[in-house]
């Protein structure tokens, strides 16, 4: 009897410890990164490279690549001495990246001045490739401009005052005590790869905030990592358009900055519209006013 | 033949409107706009839906705002007037805006644009308005001979006339628009030819 009211002891006390462990575990932060200057200029020493005059061959063949990490820590998490118990890993997947750069190639296909829109696969772009790297996809896939895209995203975990209930244990898995911060940044880069002129940049960017149980907070965690990359995509997709069309006023304005040439049989959009003109229109509204007033008159 | 053999009851515009809301829509919901544009290389893949469904798609707001005022007023008129057979005059004027682009097109990659079946309607409005009495008949008439004179202008020199929308986002097609027109007649003529094979049938 004796013995067993011991082990009882023990077996309680190591509960406490455990749920002290969890408690002590909670509070970090995970960083996951991607980053063009990483992956173009990957020599620190000389990081400065002249860029010459881009000649944008319309229509436009585009690649779309997720930037490689570096694999030097990019992806990292710090918390307390029990970072073991913790597991979010809210790494941006192959899949999420695919859909991602769909979203951004459907948003780039409704626009005349381009003809194919390549989504490159993550293996073909090396850790600090730099441009000989875009060179080489240049010649595999035909594409002249490539939008470049990486992310940015940190999440802070804390522990809330109703993380106390841990100590009775079920509070573990019915409150939400665990506070989570999640701020992502989506970067869309668009560069001209003969040239090694970037042409303009678009950011998304999301913050979110959340909270989760001690049990299930991993899974709260990677909720928080999508829905911010679904947030910063929105934005950055919104972004790229505005982006685009003051490109293209820029392109107009200073044409000793980009040249533009046709390709042979390129009438000048490759995309075609039927459009109603002005005096179409007039003549229609004439003919509507007519109507109305011998209706009226009828 | 008594032209009001082609009417129906006039009503409330519902159809000009719901297409009107369609094509609004997609231009609001990029995502839609992407997948329903007419874009060559999907229908080579067999997304052959996009051949109808280009026409609902706009490349910027001067060009949905002219097309879809067109369209509301052409629509209205057609729809309170009584005409029949509009919503098939729609969908195979789109159908066949498409299937000839893509045909006689190859090096058009995409097309978007509401136009042509706009003109579809117009012709269609103007020749059902020939086979009425009054003034109408009149201006319909003279609407019908500046279409005419439109697409000879828009065929002989190969772009619109003061076309305000801006043509950087596309190259004009005039040839949706007398796809349209050949459309709406082709149409007419069939309807006529069918209610004069019932009334013959019906007296012998």
């Amino acid at each position: 009897m004796k013995r067993t009211g011991i082990s009882l002891l023990v077996v309680f006390a190591i509960s406490i410890f455990v749920v002290a462990l969890f408690g002590g575990c909670a509070t970090g932060t995970t960083k996951n990164a991607t980053s063009v200057v990483d992956y173009l200029f990957p020599d620190t020493k000389d990081p400065v490279v002249t860029p010459g005059i881009p000649v944008l061959t319309l229509p436009l063949r585009v690649g779309i690549a997720f930037v490689p990490s570096d694999g030097s820590g990019h992806s990292r998490r710090s918390s307390g001495a029990f970072a073991s118990f913790q597991n979010g890993s809210p790494a941006l997947t192959e899949k999420r990246k695919s859909d991602l750069m769909q979203a951004v190639a459907d948003r780039f296909k409704k626009y005349p001045f381009v003809k194919e829109i390549e989504i490159i696969p993550s293996a073909y772009l090396k850790p600090g490739g730099s441009f000989a790297n875009l060179e080489q996809i240049r010649t595999m896939y035909g594409v002249d401009v490539i939008a470049l895209l990486s992310y940015d995203q940190v999440q802070f975990t804390d522990e809330g005052k109703l993380s106390l209930t841990y100590w009775t244990i079920v509070g573990a898995y019915v409150i939400p005590g665990e506070k989570n911060d999640t701020q992502t940044m989506l970067d869309a880069v668009i560069y001209d790869i003969p040239s090694r002129k970037m042409l303009f940049r678009a950011p998304g960017l999301s913050h979110i905030n959340g909270s989760a149980t001690l049990v299930n907070q991993s899974e709260e965690l990677r909720a928080d990592s999508g829905k911010g990359f679904d947030d910063a995509a929105k934005e950055m997709i919104v972004n790229l358009d505005e982006q685009l069309t003051n490109f293209k006023a820029k392109v107009k304005e200073r044409p000793e900055e980009f040249k533009v040439v046709n390709s042979p049989g390129y009438t000048g959009g490759g995309s075609g519209g039927g459009s109603i003109d002005l005096i179409s229109l007039l003549l229609l509204a004439g003919l509507g006013g007519c109507f109305l007033w011998m209706r009226k008159h009828t | 033949m008594d032209a009001q053999a082609h009417l129906i009851a006039a009503r409330f515009p519902y159809r000009t409107l719901a297409i009107s809301a369609g094509a609004l829509l997609v231009f609001i919901l990029p995502g839609l706009g992407s997948l329903l544009i007419y874009d060559r290389a999907a229908i080579i893949h067999g997304e052959l839906w996009r051949l109808v469904t280009g026409n609902l798609v706009h490349l910027s707001t001067s060009h949905l705002a002219y097309d879809l005022a067109a369209f509301l007023i052409v629509g209205t008129i057609i729809e309170i007037r009584g005409y029949r057979f509009f919503p098939m005059l729609c969908l195979s004027a789109a159908t066949f805006i498409g299937i000839i682009l893509f045909w006689v097109e190859p090096e058009m990659f995409f097309y978007a644009g509401l136009s042509g079946v706009v003109t579809a309607a117009v012709t269609y409005l103007c020749l059902q308005g020939l086979t009425e009495k009054g003034s109408w008949r009149w201006l319909c008439a003279a609407m019908l001979a500046s279409l005419a004179f439109k697409f000879w202008v828009e065929l002989a020199f190969g772009k619109f006339l003061l076309l305000a929308v801006s043509t950087e986002d596309f190259v004009p097609v005039p040839l949706s628009h007398l796809i349209g027109s050949v459309t709406a007649i082709t149409l007419f003529v069939l309807m006529h030819l069918s209610a004069s094979i019932k009334f013959t049938k019906t007296f012998i």
